[in-house]
């Protein structure tokens, strides 16, 4: 049996720890600082086990050392915003935190597959890049799979069609300046824009942008983690089975698109090795310019951490 | 739990009840003449569930009466394929079977949506809402949903990626002249045509055509039996829990895709009532031109049932 890493225990990282044994992908281990937090969560899910029929181990830790021989490690650790903190205070906690985690990494599982899941995403994918000295196509990052998930969702909704029939391309940096991609995503293969008017398209866009702050919005003291876990179980599951699926993933670019040194998310192949190709769409100008335009924010985000000497 | 009859429990009966039992999709009745071989492959099915963990009921009987309160009829009796015969000489001895079929359907279950997979199946899906004077949008086929798939694969293979993440649209007359979109046929959203070369995209296609012929010549004496099973499946199922999926079938036209009073494959969007919408692409003029060129196949097919019967 294969073997999953999970750390920071939250929503997300208990919700993945769930999707995964549902799919019985792996045996678990979550792992969180905070002393008891992941056995308590990995202890509720294992009992869970005979009425749901996994038979995959859960285990909770605070102890880095047992992630050792981890297949995939999947990073969810890092706070979350509080009243009167600034995006750059948290930036800077957040980028000490994976700087430290991604050590341990390289330590105790130096031949996995790293998922990231942190925000700001694309940017601590770079920081886990860096301070792990993984290979390039070793470090990915979740953020299209779960923006596309959201846009399915809506466009299912709205033209009244199954989920499991759309697909959707969300690519880009994972925040306000992603790139939803219209002509790429369909119903059944038939593009939305043949299916729905310009204002309609728009509005689902736009509902995409902001489905993380939709959820933030109605929970007010939490944020999103069924859609987010879901999004990282189907990340492992490519990695664990090799499944060499085309999924828009957060990905470190070597030119493609004329991009450079930094992580966005792009459609890439995912299998056994991580990133295993980078596929280049035939963008329109006005596509492409919005793809180097998202991803000029990330650049400069890391600038900013590379002047305070984080990375 | 919903209740759906397959009639005949050949290889591609049987196959359906399969995957419709471990999707858990209804409890299924396998209808066949001999009495036998429907009993005895309900009751394999049924001896396998403590190990699959299906809990659906599988029943099997000659006896046509049992059909009543099913909610989908799926229709995969008649005589099959066998090497270098084409569908069309199928037609003759198929419609007898129909016939005794439709007349049970009458008779049981009037109102029941019907599923035809066999053989000429656009004609023969005519010929059930025709004869049978059923609700035109409770009558559909099997063929773009089994043709997809098949192209599907051979995408995945070719590109060595996930099936899972492609699409394909394929319409018109389940024949040689089946209408292959290419610029429909996408993973995760991307056309193939943006990943493979026109050569390979065409050769693909050429494939696809030929894919039920390739089974044919490889298995001797039967023909495709899972991926036709799986295509049904997933149909039924869309109907019983009413998914509103998108798959292509032979549905019958009246007007749409300029076309009238006949069955030709096209997409549809299903749900409890069956045909709930049939939805029409933008095809270019080439697109177009084939698929008339397709349904022409089919029309003809047609007009000859109707001189059979005024000489009868």
């Amino acid at each position: 049996m294969k073997k999953v890493t999970i750390i920071g225990s939250g929503h997300v990282g208990a919700s993945s720890a769930l999707y995964i044994s549902e799919k019985r992908l792996a045996n678990v281990v979550l792992i969180d600082v905070v002393e008891g937090l992941a056995r308590g969560r990995a202890l509720d899910s294992v009992e869970a086990a005979p009425i749901r029929h996994y038979d995959t181990r859960i285990h909770g830790t605070t102890n880095f050392a047992e992630m050792v021989d981890s297949d995939v490690v999947v990073v969810t650790a890092g706070k979350a915003r509080t009243p009167g903190m600034s995006r750059d205070d948290l930036l800077k906690i957040n980028a000490k935190i994976i700087g430290a985690i991604s050590e341990e990494i390289a330590h105790y599982a130096p031949n996995s597959i790293l998922v990231m899941v942190t925000n700001p995403l694309d940017v601590m994918c770079y920081v886990a890049l860096k301070v792990s000295g993984f290979a390039l196509k070793k470090v990915v990052g979740m953020a299209g799979v779960l923006d596309s998930t959201r846009f399915r969702y809506f466009l299912a909704d709205k033209i009244g069609a199954s989920v499991s029939d759309t697909t959707a391309l969300v690519l880009g940096g994972h925040g306000d300046s992603m790139v939803p991609l219209p002509r790429y995503t369909t119903v059944s293969g038939i593009p939305i824009p043949e299916l729905l008017e310009k204002d309609d398209i728009d509005k689902l866009v736009e509902r995409t942008r902001k489905g993380g702050a939709e959820i933030v919005s109605y929970l007010k003291t939490g944020s999103a983690f069924w859609a987010p876990a879901a999004a990282v179980a189907e990340m492992v599951e490519c990695v664990i089975r090799d499944k060499m699926r085309i999924l828009p993933c957060s990905a470190y670019m070597r030119g493609e698109y004329g991009i450079e040194g930094i992580f966005v998310g792009v459609p890439i192949k995912l299998g056994k090795n991580g990133v295993e190709e980078i596929v280049e769409l035939s963008l329109t100008n006005e596509e492409n310019k919005a793809l180097v335009n998202s991803a000029s924010k990330v650049k400069s985000i890391i600038e900013k951490l590379e002047e305070e000497r984080l990375v | 739990m919903k209740k759906v009859t397959i009639i005949g429990a050949g290889s591609v009966g049987t196959a359906a009840a399969f995957y419709m039992a471990e999707k858990r999709v209804a409890n299924i009745l396998l209808i066949d003449n001999e009495e036998g071989r429907a009993r005895g492959k309900a009751l394999d099915l049924m001896e396998a569930a403590p190990i699959r963990g299906y809990d659906v009921k599988i029943d099997g009987s000659s006896d046509f009466k049992k059909i009543k309160g099913s909610q989908v009829v799926v229709i995969a009796a008649g005589v099959i394929r066998k090497p270098e015969m084409m569908r069309l000489d199928l037609l003759d001895q198929n419609i007898k079977v129909i016939d005794e079929i439709i007349n049970k359907i009458q008779k049981f279950v009037p109102n029941a949506i019907i599923i035809n997979l066999t053989e000429p199946v656009d004609t023969l899906t005519y010929y059930i809402i025709k004869k049978g004077g059923f609700d035109p949008k409770k009558v559909m086929g099997v063929s773009g949903a089994l043709d997809s798939s098949r192209l599907r694969e051979f995408i995945a293979q070719e590109l060595d990626v996930s099936s899972v993440d492609t699409t394909s649209i394929i319409i018109g007359g389940h024949h040689d002249y089946m209408v292959i979109l290419p610029r429909y046929s996408r993973v995760e959203g991307i056309p193939i045509s943006e990943l493979l070369p026109p050569e390979k995209v065409e050769s693909l296609i050429t494939r696809t055509r030929q894919a039920g012929t390739e089974i044919v010549e490889n298995l001797k004496t039967g023909s495709a039996s899972n991926a036709p099973g799986a295509a049904v499946c997933d149909m039924v199922e869309a109907i019983i829990r009413n998914t509103k999926r998108i798959v292509c079938a032979p549905a019958f036209l009246n007007g749409e895709y300029g076309h009238k009073d006949i069955c030709l494959g096209v997409p549809v969007q299903l749900g409890k009532d069956g045909i709930e919408k049939i939805i029409e692409l933008q095809l270019t003029l080439a697109e177009k031109e084939a698929f008339d060129k397709s349904a022409g196949v089919v029309s003809n097919v047609i007009k000859s049932l109707e001189l059979e019967s005024k000489e009868k």
